[in-house]
């Protein structure tokens, strides 16, 4: 079983991509789960034709004895999804909420199958967002980025944390690659190439902007699903193959402020 | 030479040893108002910690006194999606039992997560009886922070008015001290002297509508300089002098007699007198120990300050010396209060010198 994270700034297109990803790993005969922790719970929504599932912390908080059927539900390809969901806005702890959805999910012994695809929010806020990084669950993480300096930002701090936990506990915590979600800037493949060299890492695939996305996501599918013979779809399905066959799992060196800051500047 | 234990503690770890958690601080002072309940907005680990830790003092001390403590009993879902709802229920069981006052105290784990414990305690029906502490747990400071916060809030349900002449209130006891109940009558003794009489023990054993004496006092006592902030405060807020902490030793209930007897206004003479009768007693007190006299003795470590001065003291008035190769002697834990104080350690001593 290979455990992958996606993480990156929010609204960078994590969900999308990480949707798309696992309907390619699915199309080609892979056993697939993904799970959604972001109190959003919108990372599955497209795999689910629009449903909103219920969440893990959602059954928690309403009943105590909890199945996989509650939590676990069957998307396009036979994906499996999950979303870990969270509390109201302002209240609670959000990131303890992920650890206890990881400590349902191996009671339930609900992890399982050829990938498991962890959609993260944002950036790694607490040690609860950490988690999927944490105790051995994703192996390989991938950072999703366009070019925009914000977006590298988050990015090369997400790099800081996969630094930090890969020397502990999580030994076998790695950083898989970038993963470009474009913007449609100038250069930005280019950039985020660079900032990925730079961090001791490698681009994985750059997805450039496209209508089609839009297109899927209005009828409630991936792109995937809703027009598989498009380019976009093939552009998905070359960086689900790209991570199949990654290799080179590397911890990485992140950046100095000053760093990121010239490396921008010089793409602008 | 004997190892002086106090030379080996890091004086940090001691502090942090000694530094405890806002949550007990405060209930330290809450559960000896025998008509209130506490509501402990916890895991319901804090509140057994402390609970136990009262429960055995009061034990030991044969009070009959059964911390009335209540924990909103969080758990991972509280953490998770917000304690507010668990802390509105558990106010609902307080308020069932009808006490004179509800009392709420935060903890790290509900202020980690960001509940609005005042926010809950204002909807409450029962508002007008709830007072809620923002102690925070750990987060909030150490014991004494709880118990500076606990005298504070609780002192607003007292209104100003005329005082007594005569009157002292304390400010603070140390209601997990073995000695509380000595020190107190050591404080009622030199009082006495002075004809001074306690209106309040604030919080020691009372009930909550005599918080509303506090005001009642010409001047207030605190207990030491561990609940200064909350006991100046109060002084500051009725506008009355205060003696700011109980008698260090012998010495100290002399300066005590007059600090006191300046609070309360009583004249030079009476204030003198009281002192001569203070000295006269002293003496006498001293007279059984007098076969010490000439000993040579080694001081083990203090753990609270000003424990060697006092001790020290006592040895000038017996004539015991003080060497490398002396007897070795144990100091209280606490710094000794007034004569009593001094008795139990003298005593102490005195067994150990004899073999």
């Amino acid at each position: 079983m290979r455990q992958i994270a996606l993480y990156g700034k929010g609204g960078i297109g994590k969900s999308t991509t990480s949707a798309n990803l696992s309907a390619a790993f699915s199309e080609s005969g892979l056993d697939v789960m993904q799970i959604g922790c972001d109190p959003k719970h919108d990372s599955t929504r497209m795999l689910m034709h629009g449903q909103w599932i219920p969440t893990v912390l959602g059954q928690m908080y309403e009943k105590k004895d909890i199945q996989k059927e509650d939590i676990i539900f069957e998307g396009f390809g036979g994906v499996r999804c999950v979303e870990a969901g969270g509390p109201e806005p302002g209240i609670g702890c959000a990131g303890r909420g992920i650890i206890a959805t990881f400590q349902l999910l191996e009671k339930l012994s609900a992890l399982y199958g050829d990938i498991v695809i962890y959609d993260v929010l944002g950036d790694v806020v607490c040690g609860g967002f950490a988690m999927p990084m944490r105790d051995g669950y994703a192996q390989e993480i991938y950072l999703v980025t366009s070019g925009e300096f914000m977006s590298l930002y988050a990015a090369n701090n997400i790099a800081k944390a996969v630094k930090r936990i890969s020397g502990g506990r999580a030994a076998n915590c790695r950083l898989g690659g970038v993963i470009c979600n474009a913007k449609d800037m100038e250069h930005e493949t280019e950039l985020v190439a660079e900032f990925a060299d730079r961090i001791g890492s490698k681009l994985i695939c750059a997805i450039p902007r496209s209508k089609t996305v839009q297109t899927a996501e209005i009828n409630r599918m991936t792109v995937i699903e809703h027009d598989p013979a498009s380019a976009q779809a093939d552009v998905y399905r070359r960086c689900a193959k790209a991570i199949l066959e990654n290799t080179g799992l590397k911890i990485p060196s992140p950046l100095e402020p000053e760093e990121l800051e010239e490396l921008a500047g010089k793409y602008l | 030479m004997p190892e002086n234990i106090s030379e080996r503690i890091p004086e940090q770890l001691s502090e942090k040893r000694l530094g405890g958690c806002t949550l007990g601080g405060a209930i330290a002072v809450t559960s000896f108002i025998s008509d209130a309940v506490t509501v402990v907005h916890a895991p319901k680990g804090c509140a057994h910690q402390v609970f136990s830790m009262l429960h055995a003092l009061v034990e030991e001390a044969s009070l009959p006194l059964l911390p009335p403590l209540l924990s909103s009993d969080m758990s991972d879902r509280e953490v998770i999606f917000g304690g507010e709802e668990a802390l509105s229920l558990a106010l609902d069981k307080a308020a069932a039992k009808n006490p004179a006052l509800i009392i709420t105290v935060s903890s790290c784990v509900t202020e980690t997560i960001g509940d609005d414990s005042e926010k809950v305690c204002r909807a409450h029906p029962a508002a007008d009886k709830i007072i809620t502490l923002p102690t925070a747990g750990f987060l909030g400071g150490r014991a004494e922070d709880g118990e500076n916060t606990a005298l504070l809030a609780l002192a607003t349900l007292a209104e100003k008015c005329v005082p007594l002449p005569k009157t002292a209130a304390i400010i603070g006891e140390k209601n997990l001290e073995t000695e509380v109940e000595e020190n107190y009558a050591e404080v009622e003794r030199l009082l006495s002297r002075l004809g001074i009489s306690v209106t309040l023990r604030f919080c020691r054993n009372i009930q909550a509508a005599e918080i509303g004496k506090l005001g009642e006092a010409s001047f207030f006592i605190i207990r030491d300089e561990r609940v200064f902030p909350a006991g100046a405060a109060v002084a500051k807020r009725f506008d009355r002098p205060y003696v700011a902490e109980f008698p260090r030793g012998l010495s100290g209930c002399v300066t005590f007699l007059r600090d006191a007897g300046h609070c309360a206004r009583i004249p030079e003479e009476g204030i003198e007198r009281a002192v001569r009768d203070e000295e006269a007693y002293q003496k006498q007190m001293l007279e059984p120990f007098e076969e010490m006299r000439g000993s040579s003795v080694y001081l083990g470590a203090q753990l609270m300050e000003g424990t060697f001065d006092a001790a020290r003291e006592a040895m000038e008035r017996l004539g015991i010396r003080e060497a490398p190769d002396g007897i070795p002697l144990k100091l209280p834990f606490y710094l000794p209060v007034g004569v009593s104080g001094m008795m139990k350690m003298l005593y102490l001593w005195r067994r150990r010198i004899r073999g």
